[in-house]
């Protein structure tokens, strides 16, 4: 018998009791960004395409942005919201690629075969995908500023911004890693994620609410999108308005648990024994 | 030791639907403590499925298996603590190196972080990467890629070592680094270690123990020694210069050995005792003036053993398909 190797089966006795949560969670996050920081090819163009949008936006409506009543303030401040939301939509798809690669490659089988936190497995993309939105919000609100975008609410208003963006992608995460647990495939994953495209329209996207009339107007007031992108233009165009800002975190909030419970549902169908 | 035993009893697994499909149909077996058992049978058999069981990641329909002294279905966690898995699909995230793997493996097994990262040294170190500790794995060969799935099964020092398929779609010679390192798994480790596999010779280099599993159930079991004892055939094979040579080869020794085949210039001879026989047939051959270029004796292979126990022939083939499909093997059986 080999010694040597005799004794790499006796020197490390493995720890019998299982970390908590968080130390799950935080191994798992930094195991998904790794790996999404290492094709910045599949980051890129979700950040690039929301700038595209916004200097698009800013340049050909911001001239007839007076025309609009109910913009107050600049129209860079009032379209720039719709430009991080999209990107809160295209992130989420993000965190959802990776986990469908890793049902597909196998990976999370092996995982499921540890003693991780079965919650750890759901929460790691999700909160992987938000820190990747939080990033390209942070850099469409720097190219806003370039672009001569003077918040109301000064710095700490920017981060309120950003952070709604982050809060409202977590809750398009949770359904896009919905789909990707209840499918494993990556063209659905991709397909769930377009589905709330057509969100950003039923909402008061390029004029105020005051001005949506009819279903429309029904569909926005349902949208969670509708107070998230009030609350971010009063931030930017108008000053501190607790109002707006509660009620935006509450619909993050709504739209967030409603589908972490999908995907607990998702996760739950995925790893059953059968 | 029970923590090194598999005990199955009466397993079943079907699949209700339209057409109920039973993929175990009451498989009886055990795996005693240090032992390489092989689970032999052609794709579709229950091989994975029965893998899948043991292993948590299924649950039985019916029926009892307890690896390591622990009930599949009751006691999954302390299952997954005593087993390490290699499933059929090597199951790592290509964009990640294989430290960064074998770190987090082990952490989530509970390891602290210093542990985890001396433990990933030594599996990197025993399965022979550590020179290839930096770079992602989807640079990594296939074998490569296998031992690092290997690694990642034994990060918790699993007692027993579950292994899908490990050779398949590898080249002749990452297939035999595979064997190795189970052997020395085994040997040095004395871990029990379960084998699928769709390779007969796999079967009979490594495993103490085989069973053969056709639709489901248990069609034969023991050593390969004594499976080929029990079933196989000896041959003498005799090649002429000419397939007329060969046939003259064959009409002389009609009436030796139980059975005659003729295959353009090759006679093959089935009897039961072969090595005694040769100097009858070569007395025979020269009373005939007949002489062959080549004459060979074959031992029973599990092939044979196979053939006889399911009447047909396992035939494994590797088809070359796109690396989105989650399997790139197939096998066919031949009548």
């Amino acid at each position: 018998m080999n010694t040597k190797t005799l004794d790499i089966a006796a020197s490390r006795p493995v720890a019998k009791k299982p970390l908590s949560l968080p130390v799950h969670i935080y191994l798992l996050v930094v195991r998904s960004l790794t790996s999404l920081l290492r094709t910045p090819e599949a980051l890129l163009p979700p950040i690039a395409i929301s700038i595209f949008f916004l200097v698009i936006y800013q340049s050909t409506l911001g001239k007839a942005a007076g025309f609009i009543p109910g913009i107050g303030g600049s129209y860079l401040g009032f379209i720039l919201p719709l430009s991080i939301v999209s990107g809160s939509l295209s992130g989420s798809g993000i965190a959802a690629q990776n986990l469908v690669r890793d049902i597909e490659r196998g990976y999370f089988d092996k995982l499921l075969l540890t003693p991780v936190h079965r919650a750890a497995l759901l929460l790691a993309p999700i909160l992987a995908g938000a820190v990747i939105l939080g990033i390209q919000a942070a850099i469409v609100v720097a190219v806003g500023l370039l672009l001569g975008l003077q918040p109301a609410t000064g710095f700490l208003g920017l981060l309120a911004v950003v952070g709604l963006g982050v809060l409202l992608g977590i809750g398009f995460a949770g359904f896009t890693v919905s789909a990707a647990l209840g499918s494993g495939s990556a063209a659905a994953t991709q397909g769930a994620s377009f589905l709330f495209f057509p969100l950003t329209f039923l909402a008061p996207t390029f004029v105020p609410l005051a001005l949506l009339s009819g279903w429309l107007e029904v569909a926005a007031k349902l949208n969670p999108i509708t107070y998230v992108l009030e609350a971010m233009r009063a931030l930017l165009n108008k000053g501190w308005d607790g109002n707006a800002i509660s009620t935006s975190i509450l619909a993050c909030l709504a739209l967030a648990v409603a589908m972490y419970a999908l995907a607990v549902f998702a996760l739950s169908v995925r790893t059953r024994r059968n | 030791m029970k923590d090194r035993e598999i005990v199955v009893e009466n397993l079943v697994k079907s699949y209700p639907g339209k057409v109920k499909v039973t993929a175990v149909d009451g498989v009886n077996f055990r795996v005693d403590e240090g032992k390489i058992f092989g689970f032999l049978g052609p794709n579709g058999a229950g091989k994975s499925t029965t893998i899948k069981i043991l292993t948590t990641l299924a649950l039985p329909t019916s029926g009892r298996a307890l690896v390591g002294g622990f009930d599949v279905v009751n006691q999954a966690t302390e299952v997954r603590r005593v087993a390490g898995v290699a499933l059929q699909e090597i199951g790592i995230d290509p964009l990640m190196k294989s430290m960064e793997l074998l770190v987090l493996q082990g952490r989530l097994f509970g390891a602290s972080k210093s542990d985890a990262t001396a433990r990933a040294k030594e599996l990197l170190e025993l399965v022979q990467l550590s020179n290839a500790v930096n770079r992602q794995a989807s640079t990594y060969s296939g074998g490569m890629r296998r031992r690092l799935d290997l690694a990642m099964a034994l990060v918790h020092q699993p007692k027993i070592l579950f292994l899908d398929e490990p050779t398949t779609g590898l080249d002749p010679i990452s297939r035999r680094d595979v064997w190795g390192e189970v052997r020395r798994l085994n040997r040095e480790l004395g871990i029990t270690i379960f084998l699928t596999t769709q390779y007969l010779e796999e079967a009979d280099e490594l495993a103490d123990t085989v069973a053969i599993i056709v639709a489901g159930q248990i069609a034969a079991e023991g050593s390969p020694t004594k499976l080929k004892a029990a079933m196989g055939e000896e041959s003498i094979n005799l090649i002429f210069d000419t397939p007329e040579l060969a046939e003259k080869g064959r009409s002389t020794l009609e009436h030796t050995g139980d059975r005659l085949q003729l295959d353009r210039e090759t006679v093959r001879l089935y009897l039961s005792k072969a090595a005694g026989s040769i100097p009858t047939v070569v007395t025979q051959l020269q009373n005939a003036g007949l002489a062959p270029i080549s004459l060979t004796l074959t031992q029973p292979t599990l092939d044979d053993v196979f053939l006889q126990v399911t009447g047909q022939r396992l035939v494994a083939t590797e088809v070359a398909q796109p690396k989105s499909t989650r399997s790139n093997r197939r096998v066919e059986v031949n009548k």
